[in-house]
């Protein structure tokens, strides 16, 4: 889990201009907070998730997306 | 300003698209329900979920001239349809024609064609967005304002307002207008990556699973009612006003409220003297996205209903597909067949259960479901949304209409100023380096990054998603609404807009991108790079983050654009739809620019200083943005004019775009015209800005025509160069001339280094002190000029 939460915060903050340091496993990534990703950004983490662990999350529910350790929680339990 | 000017007419259409060659192909397959939606047959759908396209089917679209590219080849069928419509010939070079070319893509073929095939030369001159107009130029022999709006899928229309403003402003008597683009790989990879495309052929106000691309180009003949009659040209219909306004809400997304659009269309009415009663058709935006069409049917329901219930409404995309920057120019088209055809196309791919779930929508608005309706129309709209929450509306009509002009011409003051530079970041900045020592490098960078995004309040949830030239124009942009005391508000955030000048506007991240699906394939694009592509992308982000939801249109023809984007703005202001503008120049430098620059043996490794008689030049970039503002609403906020924009002109002489031996005359031409706009001779000049950037083709004509303009006097006149330290940040330059002549006449620069053009070039200086007028002048790949004159005091 650890490196698969790892490899997400290297790609958001390597592909979606987020800047590491204000970027936890549990920050909220989506929404009005410091982070601000949005659908276009959902995009890319959906492409990336599919292409690095094989997990399909088209459609997947929002509370999969919250924060980092949502996300690492989903593709443990789905690969 | 004479009255008849307000009356503008269209003499002439071209069209090429999916569904026909020609005006008249298209028009029958419209009203004969044909799609020309089809499996595409040219780009690589390979793993991609959707592989359908509109593509263009016409064998042959000429080859005269060399290498050009397809977007180019679209355009200059529909302007040649056009002037043979309107019984037109070359026009030789006369300053009052105009063209101006909407696009969204550019040169994406050769982009492809550059990093797929082969890195031939003759393909990078092909690929910016100016490439097109220019062309268009050259080819119908305009010599007057000529530019490209590189505002995503609203250019087309964007481009037909600005013609029949051009003309009202006094500046041309015929404009040919329109806009082009090419269905490629690039916006194909860069949709599928949003998932904006529809699986299925796009079905607009129905089923709203995404789009369908397209490709083509439309072309009007917009002139005076005065020339269209003196020469006994057939008239169409009359070209009323229009509105363009921005959301300041998200780079790819509309407002769900449908503000911007609202905002558009009211101001369209509003500008034609009509009611909502008076439309008897819209052809909409229509482009099958939910986010789309709810908010248009939001905006149509809120404005129309109870105020017009005999409207009709269509997308023609779903013939057409969605021709992005061609798409308002061959909707226009349509608009004005619909017009003088009284017929209203219809909205294809309705089932009997589409239709149920339609009446519900619609409520009283006819969207002509699946086949055309004959109907007596007198007055119809063409709508256009894009990316960058670019929003604009324009209106025909069979009727005379009733265009305002301001009764008064404003004077016009520069009130802020935002500075990006390779020498470092703000007014004060700039004006610490003017005497500062030539650096070594023969490719310059300007620098910005966290320290000025936190002095301008922009939060990384913001500036994470910008691509390099998109940060250097939030930065200067916001520098300048500072710079001014120029707080936008909830109050004032329409009463002013943006024109963003660019030469390169997007290239590099549309180079970025291609690499990046040539090497991963089209099912493997970048949805957070592919907003970037748009050149309007750095004008939609100053919207988002400033929160201005005025004007904006990216203006890009050649370096001079960024000094362009003055004149523009003034006329904007001048034209009473806003009291303020910001006017910028911004262009890039990276490892992409440099390998164009370096391909096109122009890119020097050492500094290279301007009357140097180098056949290299100093790539450089920057951001450059003024604020202007009618002076007498400045004045009642209590803001200082640093200076006042006295007068702008603008000309072109079409020489081989990439090329500008030969062009020279068209520098006369603007001159000329921008003092007689000012009310001024060649003797109240005091100083010049010019253009030279070290490059002998460039700096020869610098020489020549200011020894044609300001004859013996030449040798006593100060020409000033803001590329001595700086480099050629081609549009930045530009308009950093235009700043530098105004910190001159404030008594900010006290003293400038200069050249005298006596019998040699005299290196020396001037002082600020005792100049009244300066004249700014700059150049453009192709043969583009632009002149401003900056004074110290109102016109």
């Amino acid at each position: 889990m650890s490196e698969i939460k790892a490899k997400l915060k290297d790609f958001i903050c390597s592909t979606l201009g987020v800047e590491e340091d204000v970027l936890e496993y549990d920050t909220e990534l989506f929404g009005d907070g410091p982070i601000g990703l949005d659908s276009v950004d959902s995009l890319e983490i959906i492409s990336f998730v599919d292409g690095e662990y094989g997990v399909e999350m088209t459609g997947v529910g929002k509370e999969h997306f919250v924060n980092i350790d949502a996300i690492a929680q989903y593709i443990d339990e789905n690969k | 300003m004479n009255k008849e000017n307000t009356r503008c007419v269209i003499t002439g259409l071209g069209m090429i698209s999916a569904v026909g060659n020609n005006v008249s192909e298209c028009w029958n397959s419209v009203v004969n329900s044909v799609s020309g939606i089809d499996h595409t047959k040219t780009v690589d759908t390979e793993n991609c979920y959707s592989d359908y396209a509109a593509e263009v089917r016409c064998g042959d679209l000429g080859s005269e001239g060399g290498y050009k590219d397809r977007a180019v080849r679209l355009c200059l069928k529909a302007v040649g349809e056009a002037m043979s419509d309107s019984s037109l010939s070359d026009f030789g070079g006369d300053p009052r024609v105009s063209v101006i070319m909407g696009s969204c893509v550019g040169g994406v073929v050769s982009v492809e064609k550059y990093y797929t095939e082969e890195k031939r030369r003759e393909y990078i001159p092909q690929m910016p967005i100016s490439a097109i107009a220019s062309q268009a130029a050259a080819f119908c022999g305009a010599g007057g304002t000529v530019t490209n709006v590189a505002n995503a899928c609203a250019a087309g229309t964007m481009s037909v307002a600005y013609a029949a403003d051009l003309i009202r402003a006094g500046k041309a008597d015929i404009v040919v207008a329109g806009g082009a683009d090419s269905f490629a790989s690039v916006p194909f990879a860069g949709f599928t990556s949003l998932h904006a495309l529809d699986a299925n052929p796009c079905s607009p106000f129905n089923h709203l699973s995404g789009i369908t691309l397209g490709e083509g180009a439309g072309a009007l003949i917009v002139e005076s009612y005065e020339h269209a009659v003196a020469r006994g040209a057939k008239i169409y219909c009359e070209m009323l006003g229009s509105g363009i306004s921005s959301d300041a809400h998200h780079i790819t997304a509309p407002r769900p409220d449908g503000e911007g659009q609202m905002n558009a269309i009211r101001w369209a009415i509003e500008n034609s003297g009509i009611t909502e009663s008076d439309i008897g058709y819209v052809n909409a935006h229509g482009t099958g996205t939910a986010k789309n069409d709810e908010a248009e049917f939001l905006s149509l329901h809120t404005i129309f209903d109870g105020k017009n219930d005999d409207l009709s409404v269509s997308s023609t995309k779903a013939m057409t597909g969605h021709c992005l920057g061609a798409a308002g120019a061959v909707e226009a088209v349509l608009a004005v067949k619909a017009l003088t055809e009284n017929t209203v196309p219809p909205t294809l791919g309705f089932d009997d259960h589409d239709l149920e779930v339609l009446s519900e929508r619609a409520g009283k608005l006819d969207f002509c479901p699946n086949k055309p309706r004959s109907k007596e129309l007198n007055t119809v709209m063409s709508n256009s949304f894009a990316f960058g929450g670019n929003n604009a509306s324009i209106v025909f009509s069979k009727n005379e209409g009733k265009v305002q002009l301001p009764e008064k011409r404003p004077a016009i003051g520069i009130t802020g100023m935002g500075i990006v530079t390779p020498a470092g970041n703000g007014r004060e900045s700039y004006k610490a380096s003017v005497s500062g020592a030539a650096p070594a490098e023969g490719s310059l960078f300007s620098t910005v990054g966290k320290t000025e995004y936190d002095e301008l309040g922009l939060k990384m949830s913001f500036y994470r998603k910008l691509d390099r030239f998109s940060q250097l124009q939030a930065v200067s942009g916001m520098y300048a609404l500072a710079d001014g005391g120029y707080p936008i508000t909830d109050e004032n955030a329409t009463d002013i807009g943006i024109i963003v000048g660019t030469a390169d506007g997007s290239i590099s991240p549309v180079c970025d991108f291609e690499m990046l699906i040539a090497e991963k394939g089209n099912a493997n694009g970048s949805a957070f790079k592919f907003p970037n592509t748009v050149y309007n992308a750095a004008g939609g982000y100053l919207s988002i983050c400033s929160g201005i939801k005025g004007y904006n249109v990216t203006a890009t023809n050649g370096a001079q654009s960024g000094l362009f984007s003055v004149a523009y703005a003034a006329d904007v202001i001048r034209a009473g739809k806003e009291k303020a503008m910001l006017a910028t120049g911004t262009d890039e430098n990276n490892e992409i620019m440099q390998e164009l620059y370096s391909q096109l043996g122009l890119l020097s490794e050492s500094y290279v200083k301007p009357y140097s008689g180098s056949d290299r030049l100093t790539l450089s970039d920057g951001s450059v943005s003024l604020l202007l503002e009618n002076a007498d609403t400045a004045a009642a906020r209590g803001a200082k004019c640093i200076a006042f924009v006295k007068g702008c002109g603008s000309a072109n002489a079409g020489v081989e775009f990439g090329t500008v031996t030969g062009s020279d005359k068209a520098a006369d031409t603007a001159i000329a015209a921008a003092l007689e706009d000012a009310g001024l001779t060649p003797s109240d000049i005091g100083a010049v800005i010019g253009f030279a950037n070290g490059h002998k083709a460039v700096d020869s004509i610098e020489k020549t025509v200011l020894g044609r303009v300001f004859g013996d006097k030449l040798a006593e006149l100060p020409v000033i160069s803001v590329k001595e330290t700086l480099g050629e940040a081609r549009a930045a330059s530009a308009a950093l001339g235009a700043a530098h002549a105004a910190l001159m006449l404030a008594g900010e620069i006290g003293e400038s280094s200069c050249v005298y053009y006596k019998e040699d070039t005299v290196r020396g200086s001037v002082s600020s002190q005792g100049l009244d007028n300066i004249l700014a002048v700059s150049y453009g790949s192709g043969g583009s000029y632009c002149a401003v004159v900056i004074g110290r005091q109102e016109a």
